[in-house]
């Protein structure tokens, strides 16, 4: 029969018993929905995660106490960790030389910066850095300079501000050589970073970068918490050799025996990525685990409205039958009339997802990657879905007796 | 004579209700040839739809020999019988049986969908059908928009619309004031003369004078099968 008549069929069927349906479709949405919402969340987050993986820099790697994305309970295995003293750090940086150029810092959050009656917002993240810093950090001087070895060794109080602080605390001024507050010490502005925009939400440029010395002495209480050290191999063909030079060295500095793991992470770009895409991937599954589940549970009802479906129209299955439908065309007619539902819903579910996926997109100032991957396969999974709940039904309407179902009233 | 349209041979059909036994046909035989005009009467209860749902392929005998156009129904999947209701056998039922939601036109069409006619050539069989049995101008109406006469017109023209072997017709005035009863006795007299197989069931004596062989039916058996001698061909109104 035409897949038209089918349809107008289906959505007249809808109509007639409109709250079970819509509590059914509403089902299947949310199955599809948490399907495709998982699938855009996680296609932005890993569009915006590789922007940063390339600003990062390809020869670039990092030894952390903790690692950056963690996953269930791996917070067991880092919570005995000795932090990175600066001690140990300077020593890496000492021995490293030659090798690959290092840069150590700390930062802390949440810091207001003040100028007369100026403030910022508290957002200000609050960089304590050496003279290498900006090198391998790719940290841009916009104007002015970045500070050097003797600023960082003798802690002089200069500090290098984001484009935030520049807008909220000098509207219009020039910056260079005026003073700023941080937690009630002075600071001399020296030189002033390029923009970088927004990243996961979080504005980039609310940024101060003073000498890791100073920032030890003056936040002595956030002092405990671990140095990070970034390394840049000279090359690229030279990265290799220098994680494995710089796992030695700080195995040394730690005391560790051989037999001992390490009590670090070393974090390359690979190694960075491919702890993301488990993260990432956790979280499609748990998209993909509840959705399904969802879906049963939508497929099971689906499946009692057509049952509904067909023994309300039992007396027009059999008018059908006794003008000379066959089995098939009543099979036929009843699966379309099933798909047809699940495809509404799923329509719905993928309509909000998407929406949720560009939600969350704005959210964190990127744009929201639609995954059509997941789209096709929600169409696929609506499809087969109607396909197996809807046989059943629509074998039973085929398989009326002609009679029996023209006496049905 | 030619060769029957319809060879029935000692035709049973029981049902079981909650342990016992039904008799609803006991032994029936007949031969229908093409072109005949048979009325089937009896009592309630005696069995005549059970028969005629037989012939009409719609319910198969318990036992007994049910050839049609030579081919034994006895021997046929449900889809060949679908194919033999839908090509062969145009059926008007006492309640009509219209798909209440379609309209007169769709209705009408129905069959041809399921026989594989073409759209297009579809509307305008369906058109002329509705044409032939006067209701041209009611193309679009439901069901529930028509008289009883004219559902019963449009479920005339539904059967008529496959250019079917014979025309079968349980009680088709009985859900009808005499007035449009005659209305479509008149259609059956017509198609029987332009060369139809016409049975058609019915208690009253009045509508059977019109048939050219009339049975009649008592406790699932045939009590006489009789020529009409002087069938009457004029209508009028009581
Ligand atoms: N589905 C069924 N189950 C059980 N018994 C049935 C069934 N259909 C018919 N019968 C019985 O078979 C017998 C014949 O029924 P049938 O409908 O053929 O009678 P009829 O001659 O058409 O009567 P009426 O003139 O009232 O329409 C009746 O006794 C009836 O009770
Ligand atoms: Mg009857």
């Amino acid at each position: 029969m035409n897949i038209l008549e089918s349809i107008i069929q289906a959505l007249q069927s809808i109509r007639a018993n409109t709250l079970r349906t819509v509590l059914t479709l509403l089902s299947i949405s949310i199955g599809i929905f948490a399907i495709i919402g998982a699938g855009t969340a996680v296609n932005t987050l890993e569009g915006s995660f590789n922007s940063q993986l390339v600003a990062m820099g390809q020869n670039t790697f990092m030894i952390k106490r903790t690692s950056s994305i963690q996953i269930g309970n791996s917070w067991r295995k880092y919570r005995n960790r000795k932090d990175i003293t600066y001690q140990q750090a300077k020593e890496f940086k000492y021995q490293m030389e030659g090798i690959s150029l290092v840069s150590l810092h700390n930062e802390t959050d949440g810091y207001t910066a003040k100028r007369g009656n100026f403030s910022t917002d508290p957002k200000v993240t609050l960089i304590g850095a050496d003279e290498n810093f900006f090198i391998v950090k790719n940290f841009v001087i916009e104007t002015g300079r970045a500070f050097g070895l003797t600023e960082v060794t003798s802690s002089i109080p200069v500090v290098i501000i984001g484009n935030d602080l520049v807008v909220q605390l000098f509207n219009g001024e020039n910056p260079l050589g005026q003073y700023i507050t941080l937690k009630n010490q002075k600071f001399q502005v020296i030189g002033t970073l390029k923009t970088q925009g927004s990243m996961f939400g979080r504005s980039l440029d609310a940024q101060a970068v003073i000498p890791l010395t100073v920032f030890s002495r003056y936040h002595s209480d956030e002092w405990t918490s671990s140095i990070e050290i970034t390394t840049k191999a000279y090359s690229k063909e030279q990265l290799a050799q220098a994680v494995d030079e710089s796992i030695g060295v700080m195995r040394s500095l730690r005391n560790l025996k051989p037999w001992e793991d390490n009590t670090f992470e070393v974090e390359t770009n690979e190694s960075v990525s491919s702890q993301f895409a488990s993260f990432s991937n956790y979280l499609q599954v748990f998209g993909l685990g509840s959705g399904l589940i969802s879906l049963l549970a939508a497929g099971v009802g689906i499946m009692n409205i057509m049952l509904v479906s067909v023994k309300e129209r039992t007396k027009e299955i059999g008018i059908r039958k006794a003008i000379g439908a066959k089995r098939s065309w009543i099979l036929f007619q009843f699966i379309i009339e099933a798909i047809t539902l699940c495809q509404l819903g799923g329509l719905i579910g993928i309509f909000f997802g998407v929406l949720a996926g560009q939600g969350l997109g704005s959210l964190i100032s990127t744009e929201a990657a639609i995954p059509i991957n997941w789209v096709i396969f929600s169409i696929v999974i609506c499809t087969l879905m109607g396909l197996a709940f809807g046989s059943y039904p629509a074998w039973k309407a085929a398989s009326l007796d002609p009679i029996e179902a023209l006496r049905y009233e | 004579m030619s060769t029957p349209l319809i060879h029935i041979e000692h035709i049973a059909r029981t049902y079981e209700m909650g342990g016992e036994t039904v008799h609803a046909l006991r032994d029936v035989s007949l031969d229908i040839h093409p072109n005949e005009y048979v009325a089937l009467m009896g009592p309630s209860g005696s069995g005549k739809s059970t028969l005629m749902n037989i012939l009409g392929c719609l319910d198969t005998p318990s036992s007994g020999v049910y050839t049609f156009k030579g081919l034994d129904v006895n021997e046929m999947t449900d889809d060949d019988l679908a194919e033999i209701r839908n090509k062969e056998i145009g059926f008007v039922f006492q309640t009509f049986n219209l798909l209440p939601r379609a309209t007169a036109l769709k209705n009408i069409e129905l069959p041809l969908i399921y026989s594989g006619v073409s759209s297009e050539e579809r509307k305008e069989r369906a058109i002329k059908a509705l044409e032939d049995v006067g209701l041209g101008d009611r193309m679009l109406h439901r069901p529930n928009e028509l008289s009883g006469g004219q559902r019963q017109r449009v479920a005339a023209a539904r059967a008529l619309v496959t250019k079917p072997s014979i025309i079968l017709a349980d009680e088709p005035t009985g859900n009808l004031d005499t007035k449009t009863g005659i209305e479509i006795m008149k259609l059956f007299q017509d198609l029987w003369s332009k060369g139809n197989t016409v049975i058609l069931v019915t208690h009253e004596e009045d509508i059977a004078r019109h048939a050219r062989r009339i049975i009649r039916i008592r406790d699932g058996k045939v009590e006489s099968d009789t020529i009409n001698p002087n069938p009457v061909t004029k209508f009028e109104l009581p």
